[in-house]
């Protein structure tokens, strides 16, 4: 009898998962096309004309008109927009403007170093976020709460572009302790084999050690600078978290029970909060991931929220797209898997 | 202290990690803003980025001498003789002069060359259709003599003279048509193939190409004419000049480009580093949309708003160093350019003209780019206008939606520039003293200013042979606009560069294209 009340509830759970797993999938599709939709209007409202960003300031009428007609710009907007989804559909991303390449081949090589950027600084961010909120939240009030509470407002507070600049002032120009901007120095850009586009794996397969360390010199700076905001938030809400659950009555129960500060905040309180820390780490990395585009610029870093700026800058309409969609997709995803994780971890959700 | 120490142990550890700041010896190692690059085909790329790599990948059957751009030398070509009919040139080819693909320079080469940018139609062919040249007849004006000479005819009443400018221009760089027809597809006449590869006969060919991030030129032993004395040249992207400072400042570049005046001022004095100002041909101009309202017609105002534009006070005290004065259309260091500056920041003579002509509070917005130095300088025009009783409203704006407006008519006054696309007198008087009422969009069109005079004159110039005259024609051209056109061409810009000083044989002349590597040492 147990062993069938077990097999109902595991079945019940299953279908349960199912359900959401299909769901999650409608509405991921759904908010991606809807970001599709809105990204395509906005496009089309700028001021700037695209046929000309092609054709050139001299181009002639009937050049311009056939540049504009090769667009597809003279169909209404809805054809317009479905020919992009159905391009999408057998996988094209049409050919980017401003490279002249196909914007899924612009993608492919620029996503990988936002990805190295955003996923070191993540690691970064959630190391010290998560030590600095646990110091905070062991002793409210104390010099080391304050002393987190400032670093978080300033990682907050000071503009990445600023920090970045000043940071490599400080640790390029005058203690030389950071290699200079790009993801390489110069020589090793004639050897170095793009495999995964990741430069540090891809150094460290090359089998060459001073092109991996001079990988990471290059790396660090950057990564501290971006990992600087993510921190910050981590800090903010996982203090936060810890100080409300700090107040509950079981909390209060263990401390009865002669339970050490230490133990009720590591073994009772920090278990109790890991929803909110799988959120605030989904949103942070999904905001790294989008949001890099200031530090990318400062350090010549070429990854694709730079490509997108770029592209904004020129209206290059097929590199929008394609860098929203994959920025998009990469927000839903991250959101979806939060939940899922949230869902898996926490039976309060279920 | 525990807690710094996670931070001290990353920081000391990153010590060890740190590189060191030096260019590789063969390699010129130059930072800047690629952003720009879309294509490297001579007959498409028209950007800063493009034609800067042109006179280096490829050559051109003769070129503007680096040391004197007025002369131009044979480069591909060993002479030229214009035809009987002042309607053709017979140009000899240089004797075994050969591609970096090994394949000789030969007369098919030079017309499949030409002809092709003709037949892509692309943004720079305007400057070889304005010989007559369409995709249909381009193929009979263009004729192999024996291998070694080329005819090379027009239909367009233009003289030989004026002919030779444009055979000197980027996009008439001479490619190797066995490659570049071996790597078409579609009949695209190798135009996406050398939008990322090169197939010239220049000093350097194209080695590596990744858009926004990088270019890699090698040295081309085989190319006619002098070696390059470096096997690399390294171009890497870095968006943002206060980066691009420091990597020169720290020896990682040996080439700064586009510097800001707050860079060049904390350059100076720095060991290893010689900033340099290099006039280019950018002119800095006001412009007025003259249909948009009725006092914006009026001459008077044109004339009041050339003693309102403090030209000493922009160009000297707000941004220092990075332009000069300078009042016509040609620029200083073209052939026949005025260097006279009649004009200068005169507020009381301003209202008195407006006075006269009974214009009173008059207001106008101008739609100006967001970038600078365009927007220091449209504040400060604000400030000096208004001083003589003319309020400003500023419209920043992008600068690509700047000009979409602008070229759509749909402004009342705008501060832009104008750099020169070949180095000949008439790609300016083109644009400023021309409009032919035929759809042509020159910026006479936008100001929809009707000049059939001056429009004559600018076609008459181009087809006079006679250097002097010639000359004579545009500076009488340039006395008639600067004293009555609705533009006030105030500033000439400087190029900001710094470089190392180890750096010998650079050379950068005044037009975007001569920019020269091959010479270059360290």
């Amino acid at each position: 009898m147990a062993t069938s009340t077990t097999h109902a509830g595991l079945a019940r759970q299953f279908w349960r998962g199912g359900r959401r797993l299909v769901t999650g999938l409608l509405s991921l599709l759904v908010t991606l096309l809807g970001l599709l939709a809105f990204t395509f209007m906005l496009s089309h409202l700028s001021p700037v004309d695209p046929v000309l960003q092609v054709a050139g300031d001299h181009a002639s009428e009937s050049t311009y008109q056939q540049v504009r007609h090769d667009l597809g710009l003279d169909k209404p907007l809805p054809v317009q927009f479905w020919r992009y989804l159905s391009h999408l559909a057998h996988g094209e991303l049409g050919v980017s403007n401003i490279t002249s390449q196909p914007v899924a081949s612009d993608l492919a090589r620029t996503f990988p170093a936002t990805l190295e950027l955003a996923t070191c600084a993540m690691i970064f961010g959630a190391v010290f976020g998560i030590t600095l909120a646990l110091l905070a939240a062991w002793k409210p009030g104390s010099l080391l709460d304050n002393l987190a509470r400032l670093i978080s407002l300033l990682g907050y507070s000071v503009p990445v572009f600023w920090l970045g600049l000043l940071g490599l002032l400080l640790f390029y120009a005058v203690l030389h302790w950071s290699a200079g901007p790009g993801r390489l120095d110069d020589i090793w850009i004639y050897t170095l084999e793009p495999k995964t586009g990741f430069v540090l794996i891809d150094s460290w397969l090359s089998g060459d050690r001073e092109m991996f360390r001079n990988a990471i010199a290059h790396l660090w700076l950057p990564v501290v600078v971006l990992g600087m905001l993510s921190m910050a938030g981590i800090t903010r809400l996982l203090r936060a978290a810890l100080l409300e659950e700090n107040s509950k009555e079981y909390v209060t129960l263990a401390r009865a029970k002669g339970a050490s500060r230490g133990r009720i905040l590591l073994c009772h309180i920090f278990p109790n909060v890991r929803g909110t820390l799988i959120t605030v780490l989904g949103l942070s990395y999904a905001t790294l991931l989008e949001g890099s585009v200031l530090t990318e610029t400062v350090f010549a870093w070429p990854g694709v929220g730079r490509y997108l700026t770029t592209a904004l800058f020129a209206s290059d309409m097929p590199a929008i797209l394609g860098a929203t969609l994959l920025i998009g997709s990469c927000f839903v995803l991250l959101n979806a898997l939060v939940d899922a994780l949230t869902w898996l971890t926490d039976p309060r959700t279920r | 202290m525990k807690i710094f120490a996670p931070a001290v142990l990353t920081l000391a550890l990153s010590t060890s990690f740190a590189a060191n700041a030096a260019t590789p010896p063969d390699t010129l190692v130059i930072a800047q803003s690629i952003d720009d690059a879309s294509s490297f085909d001579p007959a498409e790329g028209f950007e800063l980025t493009s034609v800067q790599a042109f006179t280096n990948l490829y050559q051109r059957l003769l070129q503007s001498d680096p040391q004197n751009p007025n002369e131009l030398k044979p480069t591909l070509a060993s002479r030229w003789e214009a035809g009987k009919d002042n309607r053709s040139l017979i140009v000899t080819l240089r004797d075994g002069a050969t591609f970096a693909s090994g394949n000789p320079v030969r007369p098919e080469d030079v017309m499949f060359s030409l002809a092709r940018v003709v037949k892509l139609n692309l943004d720079p062919s305007f400057i070889l259709t304005q010989l007559g040249w369409t995709k249909e007849n381009v193929d009979s004006q263009l004729k192999k003599i024996d291998d070694r000479h080329v005819q090379i005819s027009w239909q367009a009443n233009v003289s030989p003279t004026y002919v030779l400018s444009l055979l000197a221009a980027p996009v008439s760089s001479i490619v190797d048509a066995k490659t570049v027809l071996a790597n078409q597809k579609n009949n695209d006449l190798g135009n996406k193939w050398l939008a990322t590869h090169s197939a010239g006969s220049g000093p350097f060919q194209i080695r590596r190409f990744v858009p926004h991030e990088v270019v890699l030129l090698t040295a081309n032993p085989r190319s006619p004419g002098d070696a390059p004395k470096l096997k690399n040249i390294l171009i890497k992207n870095v968006p943002e000049a206060a980066t691009r400072r420091l990597l020169l400042e720290q020896g990682d570049a040996d080439i700064a480009r586009n510097l800001g005046v707050d860079q060049i001022s904390a350059l100076k004095g720095k060991p290893g580093v010689k900033p340099l100002a290099i006039p280019m041909a950018s002119l800095y101009y006001m412009q007025f949309n003259i249909d948009a309202q009725p006092a914006l017609k009026n001459p008077a105002l044109w004339q009041a708003a050339r003693y309102l534009f403090d030209y000493q006070g922009i160009a000297n005290d707000l941004l220092k160093g990075q332009f000069q004065v300078h009042q016509s259309f040609l620029p200083e260091g073209f052939p026949g350019a005025l260097n006279e500056t009649p004009y200068q920041y005169d507020p009381e003579k301003a209202r008195a003209i407006l006075a006269k002509a009974g214009l009173n509070n008059v207001s106008f917005k101008l739609v100006v780019s967001n970038q600078p130095p365009y927007l220091d300088i449209a504040q400060a025009l604000q400030a000096s206008f208004a001083k003589g009783g003319i309020k400003i409203e500023l419209i920043p704006g992008l600068s690509t939606e700047v000009a979409t407006n602008v070229k759509a008519h749909k402004y009342e006054a705008t501060l832009n520039a104008w750099g020169a696309d070949y180095f000949d007198p008439n790609t300016n008087a083109s644009a400023f003293a021309y409009n032919p009422e035929d759809g042509s969009k020159t910026l006479a069109w936008r100001s929809n200013w009707h000049i059939p005079e001056l429009s004559k004159q600018t076609l008459a110039a181009t087809a006079e042979s006679d250097p002097a005259k010639r000359v004579a024609l545009y500076q009488a051209m340039q006395r008639e606009v600067m004293k009555n056109s609705p533009y006030v061409v105030g500033l000439q810009a400087r190029n900001l560069i710094a470089v190392r000083d180890n750096l010998k044989g650079y050379v950068q002349g005044i037009n975007p294209d001569m920019v020269y590597y091959s010479q270059v040492s360290k």
